[in-house]
C-alpha cells in the first residue's frame, strides 16, 4: 500500500517541540519533509545523548532530536546568507507547503515571508504558528507549552485543592495538542487547494488553540459569573473518582465511576458493607460523602496489587487502570500488542543501535509500520536537494561550503555534558534508573 | 446539501454517531470549517453531553447545557435509535452519500448491528470510518472501560504531574478527550486527502488512551535512550538551585504567574540575568542578593515575598515585552476580557433558540481564502429530523411520523 501523503513536499523551518512534532506525524505518512536548519545556529539538542554519551558528533545522537525529528531530511542553509535565501527560494518553486515559527515579522525580514514567497509559487501553503498571532497586542510575545498551559486558562483546574497553588502538568501536553491542530489545519488548506487550486497563508495560535478547549468553563464564568477551582483528580458531576495506593513504592490505581452498574459492580467487589451504607446508596450521596468513600476504597487498594485489581475490576466492567510510569508504559501488554512503542533500528554508523518510540495513537490496519527513517544528520541531504532536486552545479554546490552558506559540522560549539544521573535520582527528577532497560526494551 | 462553498472541508459529509467530548469535538473542527455534519443522538435522552452541564442560569434543562452547545455548532441534530431495524436501514441510506462515519461504541457493537466498517464499506468503498475507543479496536484490554481519569493513568501523564510525594495529578479539566478529538480529526482528515492516493476510503482505529500516552514523548525518550524512570516533581527538600518553589506556579499579589530564569539572549546569564531580572519585576535592590544567593531555598526566600506584592498582569507584561518567557494563570473571567482574543475576533455569537444570544470561543486559526464560519448554533434533539429523512432521504410526510412512533427516530 501506498503512503498517504507521498509526493507532499512541506519545507519545515521551525524549531522547538509543538510545530517539529507536527511535521514528523507528516513524515511518518509518507510527507517529504524538508527540515531547513543552520550549522550556523544550535541545533535543537535537548538531550539526553544515547546511553548518556554525547559521542563524537553530539548534534547527531541526541534522543529528543532523534524522536522530534524523525523521517525528515536536513539541508542546512545559512539564511543570513544572499546565497542562502536564493537557494531557499528555489526550494521554496518546488514546495506545497512551508510550515514556520518564528516570531511575527521574521520572515518577512529576510524577504522569506507569504507575499514574497507567493510570487514564486502563487499556490504555497504559507503556515505561521506563533503563540498568539500574527496581530493584536500580545502578538511579540514568545509563546511556548509549558507557559501557554497557564495563560490558556488550562492552570485554573489543575492543582490538589488542599494547596491552593495551581500545578502545571508533567507532560508535553500543550505542544502535543497544538501539534495535532496544526496538523489538521494544514490538510484543512491541502483539501482547500485540491478543490480550487489555491494556496494561502494560515495565520496560526497556539493561545487560541488552547482556549478553544475550555469553551464550557468560559460560559460558566461568562453566564453564570463561576470562575474553574482547583479540581485534583475529581469529576464535577461523579464519585468515587480518584487514585488511590497500592501495593509497592508509589504504585496508584486510577478508579472513576460515572454510572450506577459501574458503581454496584465496583460496591460488590469491595464489600465491607459499602451497598448496604445509605451514604453511598445513589449517586448524589456518593458525591456528598465522597471523601469518606475514597477511604474506603484506599483501605481496599493499600496492600494490593494495582495489575491485579485492574484486570478484576475491568473485568467487572469497572474503569480502572494503575498510574502508569515509563517502564510500566514501554511494557505495557496491551500497548505492546497494538505496537505503540515502535522499535526503531538505526544505521550502524550512527552508533545509536535500536530504540524505542511513541508511534501514532491510531492505526491504519494497512499500513502497521510507522516510522520510515530515522532523523537526518545535520545537512545530510544538502547534495541531494540542492544537486539533484535543484539541479545546481557541483561547482555551485561546492560554492555553498566555501562560502559557509552549507555545512555538516556546527560552527559554534558548546561543552556537551552527560546527564548526571546520581544528582537527578537524588533530586527526585528521576524516580530510578533501570540499568537492565536494553533487556527489557528487547534491544539486543 | 449544506456543505458551504469557499470553505475548506465543504466538500464533506460527515455521519457523526459520537456522543460526549472527544467524538463531538473532532466534527466540531469539521463543521467549523464548512463540512455538513449530520449529528445523529438517540431518541429520548439524545447525547449525554446534553446532562454534563454547566447550564445556561444553572438551569439543567436539556436544551440549555453550554458544553453541548460549545461542541455542536454547525451541526445539523436528528434522533435515531440503532436499536431499531428501521434506524439501522437509515444509517446504511445516509452512508451511500457521506465521506465520513465517526462511532464511539464499544468495539465490535456496531458490527453486531451489521453497521461495521465492512458492511459499510460495501456501501460506499469512499468511505473513511473513524472508530474512537478508550484502548482500541484490537488488544488484550479493547473491551476496557474508560474516561478522562483512565487515559491520564493509563498514559502515564499523571504518574509525572504533581508533587513528588503526593498522589498523581491530573489536569484538571477533561483534556483528554478534547486531544482525543483533535487527533481523531487530523487523522481523518489525512485518510480523507488519501482517497485520491490509494483509491478508497479507510477504517482508522482510534485509542483515548494512546493520545494521551503520546505525550509523553520526553519520559519514553529517557527511559528507552537512558534507562531513566521520571518522576513528578524535584524532592521539596532539595537545595539545588534548578529546583527553587519559584520556578514552579507562584502566588502574587491577586492570582498566580510562573517565573522562568528565560532571558531573550544566551548572552544574558548568571548574576547579569538576576539583576536584570530584579530589575523587570520593579525590585532593582534585590538584584545583588539574588545574584549572590547559593541555593534554590535562598532565592525563594527573596523572590517569593517580593512576587507576593506584584499585580499577575504586571508581572506578566513586564516579562513578556522584554522578551523574557513567563506565564500567568488566567481565569475564565480574565479570557473573557483578554485584549488579545478580543483583538484577533476569537469570540463569535449565535442565537439559540431556548438560550438566546451567546457569546462562546469561535475561530481557531485564520485561512482567509478558506475561512472559520459560525452558520447555525447547536441542533435541538432531532431538530433536522424531517429535513434529513423528508428532504433528503425521500420519506415521506406519513413514514416520518410512523418512524417517530416506531421509536426509529
Amino acid at each position: 500500500m501506498q503512503d498517504i501523503l507521498a509526493g507532499l513536499r512541506i519545507i519545515d523551518s521551525t524549531t522547538a517541540v509543538a510545530m517539529p512534532t507536527a511535521m514528523h506525524v507528516m513524515a511518518d505518512l509518507g510527507a517529504e519533509i524538508i527540515k531547513v536548519e543552520s550549522h550556523t545556529l544550535t541545533r535543537d539538542e535537548t538531550g539526553p545523548y544515547a546511553d548518556n554519551d554525547p559521542g563524537d558528533e553530539p548534534w547527531n545522537r541526541d534522543a529528543s532530536f532523534q524522536h522530534l525529528h524523525r523521517g525528515k531530511y536536513s539541508l542546512t542553509l545559512d539564511l543570513k546568507t544572499a546565497e542562502g535565501i536564493k537557494a531557499y527560494k528555489e526550494l521554496a518553486r518546488v514546495t506545497d507547503v512551508i510550515v514556520e515559527n518564528n516570531r511575527a515579522g521574521t520572515m518577512d525580514r529576510l524577504g522569506l515571508g507569504y507575499g514574497e514567497i507567493r510570487n514564486l509559487k502563487p499556490d504555497i501553503i504559507y503556515f505561521s504558528n506563533t503563540g498568539f498571532g500574527h496581530t493584536g497586542p500580545w502578538k511579540r510575545y514568545a509563546g511556548i507549552g509549558s507557559m501557554l498551559e497557564l495563560i490558556c486558562g488550562l492552570s485554573q483546574f489543575t492543582g490538589y485543592p488542599d494547596e491552593g497553588t495551581p500545578r502545571r502538568v508533567g507532560a508535553a501536553w500543550f505542544d502535543l495538542h497544538v501539534a495535532w491542530m496544526a496538523v489538521f489545519a494544514i490538510m484543512a488548506a491541502l483539501h482547500y487547494r485540491s478543490d480550487t487550486g489555491k494556496g494561502q497563508w494560515v495565520d496560526f495560535a497556539m493561545y487560541q488553540i488552547g482556549v478553544s478547549t475550555l469553551g464550557d468553563a468560559i460560559l460558566d464564568y461568562s453566564i453564570n459569573g463561576r470562575n474553574g477551582r482547583l479540581m485534583g483528580n475529581r469529576h464535577p458531576v461523579h464519585a468515587p473518582y480518584g487514585v488511590y495506593r497500592c501495593q509497592g513504592d508509589d504504585k496508584w490505581i486510577a478508579i472513576g465511576i460515572e454510572t450506577d452498574e459501574q458503581w454496584v459492580s465496583l460496591g460488590s467487589i469491595l464489600g465491607n458493607g459499602l451497598m448496604d451504607n445509605p451514604k453511598f446508596e445513589d449517586p448524589l450521596s456518593r458525591k456528598h460523602h465522597e471523601d469518606e468513600l475514597d477511604n474506603y476504597i484506599a483501605e481496599w487498594t493499600g496492600d494490593k496489587n494495582a495489575e491485579v485489581i485492574m484486570k478484576t475490576l475491568q473485568e467487572a466492567g469497572v474503569p480502572a487502570y494503575p498510574v502508569k510510569n515509563t517502564k510500566e508504559l514501554l511494557t505495557d501488554s496491551h500497548m505492546e500488542a497494538r505496537n505503540f512503542y515502535e522499535r526503531f533500528t538505526h544505521p550502524p554508523e550512527s552508533g545509536i543501535g535500536i530504540r524505542a518510540y511513541v508511534s501514532r495513537p491510531w492505526r491504519m490496519p494497512e499500513m502497521p509500520s510507522v516510522i520510515h527513517r530515522p532523523a537526518p544528520r545535520l545537512g545530510e541531504q544538502n547534495e541531494h536537494i540542492i544537486s539533484d532536486l535543484l539541479g545546481w552545479s557541483d561547482a555551485e554546490v561546492s560554492k555553498l561550503y566555501a562560502l559557509d552558506v552549507m555545512g555538516k559540522i556546527p560552527s559554534n560549539t558548546f561543552e556537551r555534558k552527560p546527564v548526571n544521573l546520581e544528582a537527578a535520582v537524588d533530586e527526585g527528577t528521576i524516580a530510578e534508573i533501570d540499568p537492565d532497560f536494553k533487556e527489557t526494551l528487547r534491544y539486543q | 446539501m449544506e456543505a458551504v462553498i469557499g470553505s475548506a472541508l465543504g466538500k464533506f459529509r460527515i455521519i457523526d454517531l459520537t456522543m460526549g467530548i472527544a467524538g463531538p469535538y473532532a466534527s466540531k473542527l469539521f463543521a467549523d470549517y464548512g463540512s455538513d455534519v449530520i449529528k445523529v443522538e438517540p431518541p429520548g435522552s439524545g447525547d449525554i453531553a446534553r446532562s454534563i452541564g454547566p447550564f445556561y442560569g444553572d438551569d439543567p434543562h436539556p436544551e440549555k447545557c453550554l458544553l453541548f452547545l460549545c461542541l455542536n455548532c454547525n451541526k445539523r441534530g436528528v434522533t435515531l435509535n440503532l436499536e431499531n431495524l428501521a434506524g439501522r436501514k437509515i444509517i446504511r441510506e445516509l452512508v451511500k452519500t457521506a465521506d465520513v462515519v465517526f462511532e464511539s461504541f464499544s468495539p465490535g457493537y456496531l458490527d453486531e448491528l451489521g453497521l461495521g466498517y465492512d458492511e459499510l464499506s460495501s456501501i460506499n468503498p469512499n468511505l473513511v470510518m473513524t472508530s474512537i475507543s478508550p484502548f482500541g479496536q484490537t488488544g488484550p484490554y479493547r473491551d476496557y472501560e474508560g474516561n478522562d481519569l483512565i487515559y491520564q493513568a493509563a498514559g502515564g501523564i499523571m504518574y509525572t504531574s504533581g508533587a513528588y510525594d503526593r498522589e498523581p495529578l491530573k489536569h484538571g479539566h477533561p483534556q483528554s478527550l478534547y486531544f482525543g478529538g483533535i487527533t481523531a480529526a487530523y487523522a481523518t482528515s489525512i485518510a480523507l486527502y488519501g482517497r485520491s492516493v490509494i483509491g478508497h476510503g479507510q477504517h482508522l482505529d482510534f485509542s483515548l488512551a494512546e493520545s494521551a500516552a503520546a505525550h509523553q514523548y520526553q519520559p519514553v525518550i529517557r527511559y528507552a535512550f537512558l534507562g531513566a524512570i521520571d518522576r513528578r516533581a524535584p524532592k521539596t527538600d532539595t537545595d539545588n538551585l534548578k529546583s527553587t518553589g519559584w520556578q514552579g506556579i507562584v502566588p502574587t499579589k491577586d492570582g498566580f504567574v510562573s517565573p522562568t530564569l528565560r532571558p531573550p539572549r544566551r548572552s544574558l546569564s548568571g548574576a547579569v540575568a538576576w539583576k536584570e531580572y530584579a530589575n523587570i519585576i520593579g525590585r532593582p535592590e534585590l538584584g545583588d542578593a539574588l545574584a549572590e544567593a547559593r541555593t534554590g531555598k535562598e532565592r525563594d526566600e527573596i523572590l517569593m515575598p517580593a512576587l507576593k506584592e506584584i499585580g499577575k498582569f504586571d508581572y506578566y507584561h513586564n516579562i513578556m515585552s522584554r522578551e523574557w518567557l513567563g506565564g500567568v494563570v488566567q481565569t475564565s473571567e480574565d479570557l473573557v476580557n483578554c485584549p488579545q482574543l478580543e483583538e484577533r475576533g476569537f469570540w463569535t455569537e449565535v442565537t439559540h433558540p431556548v438560550m438566546g444570544k451567546v457569546k462562546l470561543p469561535g475561530e481557531l486559526f485564520r485561512m482567509p481564502e478558506s475561512p472559520w464560519s459560525m452558520r447555525y448554533p447547536a441542533p435541538l434533539l432531532g431538530q433536522h429530523n424531517s429535513a434529513v429523512y423528508k428532504g433528503e432521504l425521500g420519506y415521506s410526510d406519513q413514514d416520518v411520523i410512523r418512524l417517530r412512533q416506531q421509536h426509529a427516530i
